[in-house]
């Protein structure tokens, strides 16, 4: 009869044999992970490493982050804007360590974060390219930037009917409203709601479904607002979604994002006019309205400026008149001491009319003297 | 709500070329004030008002006026 062992004596024996193996090395592996549970309060990671034969999963082993390396996820999700779950292709160091309760896994010690980001990027840039290359009506490339059928749409003069697209409750969706409520110049706006979950897996699918909404009554906004929340969520992979990205390029209603920040800009963005954060595509849209009021204001005061100059001048060409009126006024001749000299109520402007004998009136300021010519001669007076 | 903005840009721009152009004549300008006046607030009105409140706030703001010049 074969030797019967305690089940510890062989796993002694599997430890020992791993031991001698693998203690005190490290190897890099490239692999998809699966099953992400984190424990952010503990600092820990638990996860599944796995390769795939098309969908059959034909390779499975444990991973784990330890508390002191759990700042390389923090890392990742910091440089691609995206939330470390499963699905992801990561190249991480590791060491592989047996436990006689749990067994076999691999302890993560460092992510390469050139290579996980690169493969990230490069997924990023083939549906940027397969958007241009199946939709040259819709979406182009020019001199690095991507210039779309949404982009082209001119904005209405006035932003006033806003639809909004966001995630319930989020920062995204209170931020906004706040600044657009409480702009500093009291404009109105009627801001209709169309909340979707923006994070996860058919969230693209949960956001055009609010934008085909937002579609069918289309002549009821001037402008559609696309902004995701709160510093901390960090995940826009459905922002890169081919057919979000597409619809958006091709969307009748223009569009303003706040999605992506500084470092990450999501493909949706980059199809419509982005903004950084959602405060800012309020204060864009506030702005905007001022401009016309500005313009509208400018219009006035030229307006009243050229009105007032014009009653200004009539009234300088009136004291003018006024002025020329009074110093030819007979009033103002007999005032300085000229008289005006009738005869027969005429007034004689020729002295050749008045003949010898003849009875004329002489008007002075205050009296008529009447005389009869009794002599006429040339005037030899130096006046 | 659009058009009227759109409307109400190009008619003041036009009141201000005509009223710039020193052939204008003066009787006709009393007219041109008033149009420019209504549509300034018009479009202040609007922007302060979502549209379906745009006519309250308008009447509103006439019979007010209305009720000081009775006063």
């Amino acid at each position: 009869m074969t030797k019967r062992l305690r089940l510890s004596e062989l796993v002694n024996e599997i430890e020992d044999a791993i031991q001698n193996r693998f203690a005190g090395e490290t190897f890099w592996i490239t692999a998809e992970i699966t099953d992400v549970k984190k424990q952010t309060d503990k600092r820990w990671c638990f996860l599944k490493f796995i390769e795939k034969d098309g969908h059959l999963i034909t390779t499975e082993i444990k991973g784990v982050f330890w508390s002191n390396t759990f700042y390389n996820i923090e890392k990742f999700e910091k440089l691609s804007g995206q939330t470390f779950a499963s699905g992801l292709e990561i190249t991480c160091n590791v060491r592989v360590r047996f436990h006689k309760r749990y067994g076999i896994d691999l302890e993560v010690l460092e992510i390469d974060h050139t290579y996980s980001l690169g493969k990230l990027e490069l997924e990023k840039q083939q549906t940027l390219e397969r958007l241009v290359k199946e939709n040259p009506t819709l979406i182009s490339l020019v001199d690095g930037q991507y210039i779309t059928k949404n982009k082209k749409i001119e904005l209405p003069i006035v932003l006033q009917k806003i639809a909004l697209v966001t995630a319930p409750n989020s920062d995204g969706q209170r931020d906004f409203k706040q600044e657009i409520e409480n702009n500093q110049y009291g404009y109105a706006f009627s801001v209709s709601e169309f909340l979707t979950q923006i994070q996860g897996d058919n969230s693209s699918e949960l956001i055009i479904q609010k934008l085909k909404l937002i579609e069918a009554e289309k002549d009821k906004y001037n402008i559609v607002v696309i902004v995701r929340g709160g510093g901390s969520q960090t995940d826009f992979k459905p922002f890169d979604d081919y057919e979000l990205s597409k619809y958006v390029a091709s969307f009748p209603i223009p569009i303003f994002t706040g999605i992506g920040h500084d470092r990450n800009t999501s493909i949706v963005d980059l199809m419509a006019r982005q903004h950084k954060t959602p405060t800012k595509v309020a204060t864009s849209i506030v702005d905007h309205n001022f401009n016309f009021e500005s313009e509208i204001m400018d219009f006035g005061e030229r307006f009243f400026d050229a009105v007032e100059n014009m009653l200004e001048k009539a009234k300088d060409n009136l004291q003018q008149i006024k002025r020329t009126v009074k110093a030819y006024s007979p009033t103002t001749i007999l005032n300085k001491g000229y008289a005006i000299i009738t005869s027969n109520n005429q007034i004689i402007i020729n002295p050749k009319d008045i003949k010898l004998q003849t009875e004329i009136k002489t008007i002075l300021k205050n009296e008529l003297i009447h005389s009869t010519v009794i002599k006429k001669s040339k005037n030899e007076l130096d006046i | 709500m659009n058009l009227t903005y759109n409307k109400a840009y190009s008619e003041l721009s036009k009141l201000v070329d005509q009223i710039e152009d020193d052939n204008i004549q003066l009787d006709t300008l009393a007219d041109k004030v008033k149009q420019a006046k209504e549509l300034i607030e018009l479009c202040e009105t609007k922007l302060r008002t979502i549209e379906k409140e745009v006519k309250t706030a308008l009447t509103d703001k006439k019979s007010t006026t209305r009720e000081k010049n009775r006063s």
